[in-house]
């Protein structure tokens, strides 16, 4: 089962052990939670928009100047398409096959936009009242003050990542002072089982083989 | 929790991008491959003359211009006016009022609560914390509902589970103020403010 199909049964249903839920006791909530975890595309969507909307204008305004029998403003649409069929003729391969790959390399963009399930960096975490969304380097740093005092160093030496399904945590110990991997990694698993963020990732601690001087 | 429609974005991006996909690959085929070139002028000169015959056919009594250039420009216009429409949608669903509906007493009339109502109330009750750095809260209609987004920023290191805990406590204390269940979102974000005030490594 991927992730994905994780968060989507715990919205569905709710956790299986007995838990307070994800989502609060409203199913309404569960859509606003999926909504929250997913990108809306909204920018995309503006740019796509703003994008036409200039080339309609353009057109709009060339065929608004051929109804009225005026002279065209940039190009007459007529000499366009005796242009458009000639091609490649006209214009160098080289321009004509780049401006065909930008064209294109924005039309994958927007493909690649619609197509992709679009998660964002966020978890959710339990609560038996409200829908609780947390960013996942909201997560880090919490995550990273624990293994700091279990690790006993400061706070320059530890760097959190977070991401959907697993989390690293990476130590540079001070130089000539022990530092117990295992300690960091129960401290963390601790705080992470206390948090319980759905999905749940799993932890690994990276210990620096260098020490750092004077910390 | 914005009522941006996010089915019709991705029909919309999907129909747009596919578009330009086959146009760019289009113009690199012509670039490249000459067979496609010898295709292509078949091929668009035949659309072309068909297109040629339409505009004579349909020319105004009496004069040289067709009136097919002002069935295109009004297409274009609906188009421009669809994409506008669908601009209009990104982030909608703002909400003024947080209760509305009739009570249950003899007396006629209806209670209406507004949304400053809360958002007053949860921004000051949020406001004296020193473990956040920031927290807005708005309202918001989804799907008919009114609900309240609280968006706070914890400060570097912040468990975040408890302070659910305790934003969630806030929360029942509104229920009771209100007297109704009101869907309530919290999101915790990690704001540039919290990410540069400390020079911190921890992410």
């Amino acid at each position: 089962m991927t992730q994905d199909q994780e968060t989507e049964k715990f919205l569905a249903v709710g956790p299986d052990h007995g838990a307070s839920p994800v989502a609060g006791e409203d199913p309404e909530m569960s859509r606003i939670l999926r909504r929250e975890t997913h990108s809306s595309r909204a920018a995309a969507s503006v740019i796509a928009a703003v994008l036409v909307i200039v080339l309609c204008v353009y057109a709009l305004l060339e065929a608004g100047v051929r109804a009225v029998g005026q002279p065209p403003w940039l190009v007459d649409p007529t000499t366009a398409a005796e242009r458009i069929i000639a091609l490649p003729e006209g214009i160098s391969s080289l321009l004509l096959g780049a401006s065909g790959a930008v064209i294109a390399m924005v039309g994958l963009f927007f493909f690649l936009q619609a197509v992709l399930p679009g998660r964002r960096a966020r978890h959710l975490l339990r609560d038996p009242r409200t829908a609780v969304v947390v960013d996942d380097e909201v997560l880090a740093s919490a995550l990273a003050r624990r293994a700091r005092t279990a690790a006993n160093v400061t706070q320059e030496q530890v760097m959190v990542v977070v991401s959907r399904q697993m989390v690293v945590v990476n130590v540079r110990p001070t130089s000539g002072s022990r530092v117990s991997q295992e300690a960091v990694l129960t401290a963390v698993q601790a705080e992470l089982e206390e948090m319980s963020p759905v999905p749940m990732p799993t932890v690994r601690v990276n210990l620096a083989s260098s020490g750092v001087i004077g910390a | 929790m914005n009522g941006t429609p996010r089915a019709l974005n991705r029909v919309l991006l999907f129909i747009i991008g596919i578009k330009l996909l086959a146009v760019g690959l289009l113009l690199v085929l012509l670039a490249t491959v000459p067979a496609v070139a010898s295709w292509w002028h078949g091929w668009s000169a035949g659309v072309w003359t068909g297109a040629e015959n339409a505009f004579r056919q349909t020319r105004f009594p009496g004069r040289e211009e067709s009136w097919l250039w002002i069935v295109a420009g009004a297409v274009l216009v609906a188009i421009i006016v669809a994409m506008i429409a669908w601009l209009s949608q990104q982030g909608k669903g703002r909400a003024n009022l947080l209760v509305s509906s009739d009570d249950d007493s003899d007396v006629d009339g209806e209670v209406r609560i507004g949304g400053g109502v809360a958002e007053q109330a949860l921004r000051a009750a949020l406001a004296e914390r020193t473990d956040l750095a920031g927290a807005s809260v708005a309202t918001y209609e989804f799907r008919g509902r009114p609900g309240l987004r609280i968006r706070i920023q914890p400060r570097q290191g912040v468990a975040p589970h408890l302070l659910a805990a305790e934003v969630s406590q806030l929360v029942e204390a509104l229920d009771l103020v209100i007297g109704q269940k009101t869907p309530v979102l919290v999101h915790m974000i990690s704001g540039a403010r919290s990410r540069f005030t400390k020079a911190e490594r921890v992410r």
